[in-house]
């Protein structure tokens, strides 16, 4: 049985070796995953296109610096996405209002890769998990991890979006994480068995 | 916050890169030396590192592949070897440090016990019996998440030594830069690589005092580089003050 997370490492050492076909390979396995992340921060496709095109010369170039015993390579990835993005974000000072920024602002579509396709029911039955566990959080719980998140705003930035005090968003922010830790362990402990 | 609490409820907004610089300088000082935090802190990246899945998926189109691949043709192949045409090899360049650090360190080490090397990973200036200093360096968690450093400076600030351990190792197109830094003036310092244990020393040198420095940093930079401040991201950094 293949070991898609393992196949990932592979295709880093070798994109660090300078095998362009592996980053082709990368590529089609994450293309997906990247533009989602993008999308979902900066909700704009053109702007998430070059971000995702970003990404991938990034870890092209950043290849030889991945350290497996750290990370799967897809969170690898999604962080490099996340924080380009906000960065993205912040340069053109643009971040998304607090109403347009939720987890759920951008529609489901269907699969066309046969990466995605083979992977999809244990991806499927992760992303049910986490957005099962986000929609326990109550709503304002679930709107400041969102700004946080997807936002890259600070506490006080927050509360002032929110305009609500700063304990307040603190404690909304500290509730949120500790729910989701407690309602995703397992995924959390799969996903780093899957890595090992 | 009191010395040696720990620091539980900001970790999960640490977590997030959700905290304002002073508190997130405080978590990542508290971290450097306390285990308990640090464990706790994994449980809630644990968390933020699964979040992207909830994201609703969507398709790029097809066409940014073909512009990528494009894109890659024109991009060099992460060089196997690293070249650096201009200057001597790295071991011989660092290894005038080893006479400075080795001497500091003994001064240190002989002076110094458990509890002192503790104020040192609390980022506290330790300063030795001949006015010499050790400063803990904060690192970046998510660019070097085990990563650690200090600074050396002796007591007139004309000489110093940086000791980094734990940097993950950079493809042979990048570089660790040292950068001094006043009234947000970068002055260029060393660069160098680290072994397979992320281990290095180099010395470090400035037209003036180390002391007239607020600041130090160390960032991944292209090995071609020559920006005359900072470009790549940060992976340790620390004030040269007395705090």
């Amino acid at each position: 049985m293949r070991n898609p997370a393992a196949d990932d490492v592979a295709l880093i050492e070798r994109m660090a070796k300078g095998h362009s076909e592996a980053l082709s390979e990368l590529y089609d396995r994450h293309n997906r995953l990247i533009f989602s992340v993008a999308l979902a921060i900066v909700g704009d496709r053109a702007t998430a296109e070059e971000i995702t095109l970003d990404v991938f010369v990034l870890v092209w170039q950043r290849a030889g610096t991945y350290h497996p015993d750290r990370s799967k390579v897809s969170t690898w990835l999604t962080a490099i996405t996340r924080h380009h993005a906000i960065d993205i974000l912040r340069r053109l000072d643009s971040r998304a209002d607090s109403k347009s920024v939720s987890w759920d602002h951008v529609q489901p579509e269907a699969k066309h890769n046969p990466y995605e396709v083979e992977e999809s029911v244990e991806l499927s039955l992760q992303r049910e998990r986490i957005q099962a566990a986000i929609s326990q959080l109550p709503a304002e719980q679930q709107e400041a991890l969102a700004l946080a998140f997807f936002g890259g705003y600070t506490h006080q930035q927050i509360s002032e979006r929110l305009n609500q005090s700063l304990g307040t968003v603190k404690t909304r922010i500290r509730l949120a994480m500790h729910k989701l830790r407690h309602l995703l362990q397992d995924v959390e402990e799969s996903s780093i068995n899957k890595s090992e | 916050m009191e010395v040696g609490a720990h620091i539980f409820d900001l970790l999960p907004a640490y977590a997030l890169g959700a905290l304002d610089e002073a508190d997130a300088e405080l978590v990542a000082s508290h971290l450097a030396s306390c285990y308990l935090c640090r464990t706790e802190l994994g449980s809630f990246q644990a968390v933020v590192e699964v979040l992207p899945l909830a994201v609703p998926e969507a398709s790029p189109p097809p066409a940014l592949k073909s512009r990528l691949m494009n894109q890659m043709q024109s991009l060099r192949a992460p060089k196997p070897v690293r070249v650096q045409p201009a200057r001597p090899p790295l071991l011989q360049r660092l290894l005038p440090i080893w006479g400075f650090a080795s001497l500091l360190l003994i001064v240190v080490l002989t002076a110094s016990n458990l509890l002192l090397w503790r104020q040192v990973n609390n980022r506290e200036v330790f300063t030795g019996p001949l006015g010499m200093r050790a400063i803990a360096l904060n690192n970046n968690v998510e660019a070097a998440p085990r990563g650690s450093g200090f600074v050396l400076i002796s007591a007139d600030g004309e000489e110093g030594a940086l000791v980094v351990d734990a940097l993950p190792e950079l493809d042979p197109s990048l570089q660790y830069q040292v950068w001094l830094i006043r009234d947000g003036q970068s002055l260029r310092g060393p660069a160098f690589t680290v072994d397979e244990t992320g281990y290095r020393g180099a010395r470090i040198e400035a037209p003036e005092s180390l002391l007239s420095y607020s600041e130090i940093a160390v960032t991944i930079e292209p090995v071609e580089g020559d920006d005359p401040s900072p470009t790549g991201e940060q992976v340790l950094g620390g004030s040269l003050h007395n705090q």
